[in-house]
């Protein structure tokens, strides 16, 4: 499903860094540093770890009863000891305590020259606007040697997003504005995860990150500006397949309702009536369609529930007049969305 | 003295009466415990089973056997069960019930009816609970968050059923904690200072504490979303004015303890195994026990931790991360205290000592991954991915749960008054051992590569991450089936030793509280006239007698109570 839209350079590849065994690439400023503190609790942890184990294997095989033998008389408590091995993982933990907060503050702390982006979660997907207007779903493109500062919102649940290369996750709230800042510092293409659980389509919930060196970059946000706009109007509807990705999670395009009805059905029924599930009929055209993208809770088809996220403000105009030629010429694609020979 | 025989002779609570109804209407607790115990074990079961279609699901990238709504319901409904049917009441209200009035010497708990109530309530909780699966199915996953739990449009229907079923179980463990409260105080024999009590009933104690604080917290939690779902009322969805990080704010102030809920009894039962099966004096008694009160105080206070990314302020998760470190500290002096203990010791390997070694084992991964989790930098990018999905497991499943059935082991003579297979126990303890770190050791490494949790697929992302995922997933579920071959055999041993086993003594082990000086199985009200106590750690006066197979006074030592003192 995550098509590679905006087919990467091979440039990207090559540049790639490396997964460890505990962590992905590190590919964002502060991840050296979260990694260094990982690996210390780590080794922390295995000092730890070797000396209980190896203790206890030992009194396991030196001390194990054998017949006859009484066990020896030893102190059943020892003040000193005791506290020894209370006061020093009390020192190592503050040290601990104090890594992991400024590291953390770090990764609060935005620099003021940040490139703004507004992020919108909804079931189940992204949308990624950018300050020039582009906007993206199944990527997100960024810059390389830039700081970056997204600033999200949920329009129904709680999401979260979470880029392991980047070791950055923020919840994403209804009704309030969380935000995240990293930095890139490798061009690449990296997972970008929904981490806080939102129903059906959780696990699909992703999208790609692709970092381009900054000349690189500007030349793709042209593109995602201009894309549709290269695309001829009688052609639109090659524009609609595409921005359909962003409803493919509930509909489909066979005839097999989802968790909305198939684009297959709506389009069979294009001028004719549709019952609500309060009972009115609608004309299924143009205008109903566009409706029903923008306010999806005024006119539920029925045998749904009101499970469509309002895309008003995610698409621009030409987009939504896209998406409408797409269903309206539903009949132009097969059952798995391919174009027909005779329109390609 | 007669109280002490350790002869069973006839009639014992098994016994004492017949029929199906002196068993659901018993006042005995230790009827009432071995209910529980039949019930957990059973819900364990249910719970286990849907543990294996989760791992089955994860074996193959996309989702193959399961739909992503189904799914989404059965890691809910494995992570409920195990959580509020099996977990908080398997050490207290099974294990607790049968052993902590004859531990104390006692006839009974101090409100044998209200601890009836507590059981009845359980299995009214429970099956409220199926409701949830004929009205609509859960989805919501254990924690119930919202807006996405009230939200009816999104989570299934069974969500109110479910709350109701939570809050019901919630009484049920807060009147179990009332009733340990008062049977501790006021029950306690002539010689049981606070100081002299097992360490288990420190545990106990401390578990009812937090049991009767924080339950309710919950309780009020759950009715106000189902308020909220019911009514429209707006409480924490934003679209009606709520507050959706409240809701984490009030769940996890009682879930956060409830972990301790899980893991203080644990660390009791572990005291006494080591102890008992090292024959030797436990090691920094005062410091173990203090360390019981001091997590449920500290427990209180670091709930904040589950809510690192949520959105709170920065500076509450420099002072939750703070509190957080404080708590891992009484759990490290237990563990050096446990080696101390067996430090010089004569040990057994029984399979109630090897649980409690696999405990030591376990527990030290599971507690020391805490300080990954309660640091800030890390725990932003470990939060809600498998590597929390590993830490918890290693402490509820494989330090919380474990030390149950070790628990359950080493009383098992005590309570079915037979036997079992020591081989098969052994074995069957190896088993669950290796397949529990198969299964979840991956698992750290699969969440700090990044792998989310509650995923019913992950075949939509980068080919490389996906790769990397499904090895590690595939040891995982390999892991399992391990595991539950283990278990499988443990059922059947202990089934067997039922009807076949050898006859127990009244003291297999060599343990000095009062439990082992009643006979196996134990009569109806324990002891004829309530015993006095000793140091119930200075295991010299014991002897091993070739003839009853078991642990005797030592003849040339005066017991407690009569002339001089033990
Ligand atoms: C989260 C699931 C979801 C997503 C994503 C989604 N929809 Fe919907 N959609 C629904 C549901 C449910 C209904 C039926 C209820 C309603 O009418 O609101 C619906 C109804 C519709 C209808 C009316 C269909 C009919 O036959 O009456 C149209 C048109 C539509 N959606 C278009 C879209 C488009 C275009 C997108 C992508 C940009 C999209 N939807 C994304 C869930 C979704
Ligand atoms: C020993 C010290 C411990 C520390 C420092 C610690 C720390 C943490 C932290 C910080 C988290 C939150 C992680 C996250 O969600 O990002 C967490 C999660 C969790 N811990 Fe612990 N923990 C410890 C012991 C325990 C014990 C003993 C138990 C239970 C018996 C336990 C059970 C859990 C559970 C159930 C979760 C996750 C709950 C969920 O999100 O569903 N932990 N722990
Ligand atoms: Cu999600
Ligand atoms: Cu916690």
């Amino acid at each position: 499903m995550l098509m590679n839209l905006f087919c990467s350079s091979p440039l990207l590849a090559a540049a790639a860094p490396r997964r460890g065994f505990w962590m992905p690439e590190q590919a964002s400023t502060v991840s050296g540093e979260i990694d260094s503190i990982f690996m210390l609790i780590t080794w922390i942890s295995v000092f730890f770890f070797v000396l209980i184990v190896v203790l206890m294997g030992y009194f396991m095989v030196k001390y194990r009863r054998v017949e006859g033998h009484k066990s020896a008389a030893s102190p059943s408590h020892n003040t000193p000891l005791e506290l020894t091995w209370t006061i020093i993982p009390v020192i190592i933990v503050i040290v601990i305590f104090y890594m992991g907060m400024t590291g953390y503050i770090n990764l609060r702390s935005v620099p003021v020259d940040a490139y703004e982006i507004d992020v919108t979660a909804q079931k189940w997907g992204w949308t990624f606007q950018h300050p020039s207007g582009a906007i993206e779903t199944e990527t997100l493109t960024i810059p390389k040697g830039r700081p970056v500062r997204l600033m999200m919102t949920s329009q129904d649940v709680l999401h979260s997003l979470f880029i392991p290369a980047f070791r950055v996750k923020q919840d994403v709230v209804p009704g309030r504005y969380t935000y995240l800042w990293f930095e890139a510092s490798a061009t690449g293409r990296y997972d970008l995860f929904c981490t806080e659980y939102c129903g059906t389509g959780h696990a699909t919930m992703g999208a790609v990150v692709e970092v381009y060196e900054e000349d690189e970059f500007e030349e793709k946000l042209e593109e995602l500006l201009r894309w549709i706009e290269d695309i001829p109007e009688e052609r639109l509807f090659v524009a609609g397949k595409r921005l359909y990705n962003r409803c493919v999670q509930c509909h489909s395009l066979d005839g097999a309702p989802g968790i909305g009805p198939s684009f297959r059905e709506t389009h069979e029924l294009w001028g004719q009536e549709r019952r609500l599930a309060d009972g009115r009929t609608v004309t299924v055209d143009e205008n109903y369609v566009k409706e029903s993208i923008i306010y999806p809770a005024q006119d539920i088809t029925e045998g749904y529930g009101n499970l469509m996220p309002s895309f008003r403000g995610q698409l621009r105009e030409r987009e939504l007049r896209a998406l409408v030629q797409f269903i309206r010429h539903l009949d132009r694609f097969d059952d798995e969305g391919n174009l027909l020979e005779e329109w390609q | 003295m007669s109280t002490l025989s350790t002869h069973p002779s006839g009639t014992n609570y098994l016994n004492h009466t017949r029929g199906i109804m002196s068993w659901i209407f018993t006042l005995d607790h230790k009827r009432i415990g071995m209910m529980y115990l039949c019930s957990v074990l059973l819900s364990f079961f249910v719970g286990g089973m849907l543990a294996v279609l989760i791992r089955l699901q994860l074996w193959s990238p996309e989702a193959s056997l399961f739909t992503q709504d189904q799914y989404n319901q059965i890691f809910t409904l494995h992570g409920a069960i195990m959580v509020f049917l099996v977990i908080i009441p398997s050490i207290p209200a099974a294990l607790g019930n049968f052993v902590l009035p004859i531990m104390l010497g006692a006839k009974d708990v101090a409100f044998p009816r209200l601890n009836l109530f507590s059981y009845h309530l359980w299995v009214v909780g429970a099956l409220v609970f199926l409701l949830a699966l004929v009205t609509g199915g859960l989805d919501t996953g254990w924690t119930f968050y919202t807006p996405y739990s009230t939200d009816t449009d999104s989570a299934m229907g069974g969500v109110i059923p479910a709350l109701t079923a939570a809050f019901i179980l919630g009484f049920s463990s807060i009147f179990t904690g009332m009733n340990f409260i008062v049977t501790i105080h006021r029950l306690r024999p002539p010689g049981m200072t606070w100081f002299r009590m097992p360490l288990f009933l420190w545990a106990i104690y401390a578990t009812a504490i937090i049991q009767v604080l924080a339950t309710p917290v919950l309780g009020i939690t759950l009715m106000l979303l189902a308020v909220e779902r019911a009514f429209g009322i707006g409480i924490f969805d934003p679209s009606l004015g709520g507050d959706p990080v409240l809701y984490q704010h009030f769940f996890w102030f009682y879930s956060h303890p409830a972990v301790y809920i899980m893991i203080l009894p644990a660390m009791g039962i572990i005291s006494e195994l080591i102890s008992i099966h090292s024959h030797k004096h436990i090691f920094g008694y005062k410091f173990i026990a203090f360390s019981s009160i001091a997590i449920a105080i500290f427990g209180f206070l670091v709930w904040g931790h589950h809510m690192f990314t949520s959105g709170q302020s920065s500076l509450m998760n420099v002072i939750f991360s703070f509190i957080t470190f404080s708590v891992s500290i009484p759990s490290a002096i237990k563990v050096f205290n446990w080696l101390a203990t067996m430090y010089k010791g004569s040990i057994s390997l029984n399979t109630p000592m090897l649980y409690a070694l696999s405990f030591i084992f376990i527990f030290s991964i599971g507690g020391l991954t805490g300080l990954h989790l309660g640091t800030l930098a890390t725990d932003i990018h470990l939060h809600d991915t498998y590597f929390v999905v590993a830490h918890f497991h290693y402490v509820m499943m494989g330090s919380a749960l474990l030390a149950m059935i070790g628990g359950m082991h080493h009383w098992w003579p005590k309570m079915t008054g037979k036997m079992y297979s020591e081989f098969w126990g052994r074995i069957g303890c190896g088993l669950v051992f290796l397949g529990f770190n198969l299964t979840f050791f991956p698992q750290f490494m699969l969440g700090s590569q990044g792998m989310p949790r509650r995923y019913a697929q992950y075949d939509d992302y980068l080919p490389e991450t996906v790769q990397l995922f499904e090895f590690y997933h595939q040891l995982s579920t390999i892991g399992s089936l391990v595991m539950a071959a283990g278990f499988f055999l443990t059922a059947g041993y202990l089934l067997h030793s039922i009807f076949f086993g050898v006859r127990a003594p009244a003291n297999p082990w060599g343990g000095r509280s009062l439990e082992w000086q009643c006979a196996s199985p134990p009569p109806h009200d324990n002891f004829a006239e309530t015993p006095t106590v000793g140091d119930c750690y200075d295991f010299s006066v014991l002897e091993w007698d070739e003839k009853e197979q078991g642990y005797t006074w030592r003849e040339d030592v005066p017991r407690p109570g009569e002339e001089g003192t033990g």
